[in-house]
């Protein structure tokens, strides 16, 4: 199970801890790598795992869960919610790389680069090794 | 009883107005104020001579303040009784361990003084961390003198754990290692810990509060989450700046005057502030804030 998940935290990153891993588990529901009735780590194991403060393991939790992908039991571990059995159309997936891709094209801006170049860099990118 | 008196009682810590300075120098910390609240993971985050040492010394009641009070669990820290000295771990940054003794026999020593130190803790570290038990100090390493010092201070459970500077001389598994025992004492435990080092990115997993210390006091402590979802920096003319910020509500940090009339301005947004859309903002990392607010 940890293994579908197998979380990873960027330090000394401009997005806080807390929404890496919002948008961690997002992209995995939204792939279909992990869907409904699959059980997360509790926030007890997460923060060991990842030596990170349990506080900002279960304020991501709360977000995910105030968004319904995930759902709380009592007494139980969180589990993706029920509505999320299969990848979504890649339409939607899609969505999810904009904000990262608007900052790469903020910084772009900035650095007055001509597109076809950031193009060509972005291709380039997504031909490279894919393993983690 | 008022519950807000109630939770006022309970702090961990708490220094009011506290002013410190060594013989004719000036003063180091220079009317500080700070709380620390149970359960918080604070790291404490200041340039090289800002007095972070001596700010932890005086909390633990190591050096007597000229002016202010330094409380700790409700009582004067100055004068701890045995009962708040068996609560407070503390790993200097010199470590001070007594060399001609094994790290068995020091051990040993000051099991004697806490009513709950954990055997088995100590000695699971001491195989996990690499150090022979009956290997004098002096012959270990600096980074095993560092590790029996933090095996020392965790071994008694304590409730407030002050780190100054606990890992330089440990390699990066060692600190990965390190950091994962802290989190498994606040998970326990709900230690209080205040954490100083200069590597920010261990800071960022294990401390949920961030507090920045720059000209004697506390210039600001806020959870880190927020102060990267509020800060951001803004560059431009001086007057469009100021007066968009004023517009945004938000709080000037750190300004810093460019050539031609411009200026760079770290500016805190209140939360839930939603930028207008082509507004020159940029995001910032503790890094940043690091270098603004110290």
């Amino acid at each position: 199970m940890d293994e579908d998940f197998a979380f990873s935290i960027q330090a000394g990153s401009s997005e806080p801890i807390y929404r890496q891993l919002v948008e961690h588990v997002r992209r995995r529901v939204a792939s279909g790598q992990i869907k409904a009735g699959d059980e997360i780590p509790s926030v007890r194991e997460l923060a060991q795992q990842l030596a990170v403060h349990p506080m900002t393991i279960s304020k991501a939790y709360s977000l995910l869960e105030a968004e319904g992908l995930l759902e709380r039991r009592r007494g139980l571990a969180m589990r993706v919610a029920p509505q999320h059995q299969r990848a979504q159309p890649a339409a939607a997936r899609i969505e999810l790389l904009r904000p990262a891709l608007a900052r790469a094209a903020a910084e772009a801006r900035q650095l007055q680069l001509p597109r076809r170049s950031v193009m060509k860099l972005f291709a380039d990118i997504l031909d490279e090794d894919p393993s983690p | 009883m008022n519950p807000h008196l109630l939770a006022t009682t309970s702090l961990t810590a708490e220094l009011a107005d506290v002013t410190l300075a060594y013989t004719g120098g000036a003063p180091v910390l220079n009317g500080l104020s700070w709380q620390l609240l149970p359960g918080q993971v604070v790291g404490l985050l200041g340039r090289n001579g800002a007095g972070k040492t001596t700010l932890l010394e005086t909390l633990l009641g190591l050096r007597e303040p000229q002016a202010g009070s330094v409380q700790l669990f409700g009582q004067p820290a100055a004068r701890p009784d045995d009962a708040v000295r068996a609560r407070i771990g503390y790993v200097p940054q010199q470590s001070d361990l007594f060399d001609s003794f094994t790290a068995s026999q020091l051990l040993a020593y000051f099991r004697s003084f806490y009513p709950r130190w954990n055997e088995n803790k100590a000695q699971g570290l001491l195989s996990r961390w690499d150090i022979d038990p009956h290997q004098r100090i002096a012959k270990l390493s600096g980074g095993q003198q560092q590790r029996l010092s933090i095996i020392r201070a965790l071994a008694h459970e304590p409730d407030l754990l002050v780190l100054d500077e606990p890992v330089a001389s440990l390699d990066p598994a060692g600190r990965r290692d390190f950091l994962g025992e802290l989190i498994n004492q606040v998970l326990s435990h709900g230690t209080t810990v205040v954490f100083s080092t200069h590597i920010l990115s261990d800071l960022e997993r294990v401390a949920f509060h961030m507090a920045f210390m720059s000209g004697g006091r506390i210039a600001l402590q806020a959870p880190l989450d927020e102060l990267l979802d509020e800060v951001r920096q803004f560059s431009g003319s001086a007057a469009e700046v100021q007066a968009l910020l004023q517009r945004l509500g938000a709080h000037s940090l750190k300004r810093t005057p460019l050539p031609a009339g411009r200026e760079r301005v770290l500016a805190r947004l209140p939360a839930g502030t939603q930028l207008p859309p082509g507004t020159a903002a940029e995001l910032v990392t503790l890094e940043d804030l690091f270098m603004a607010l110290t």
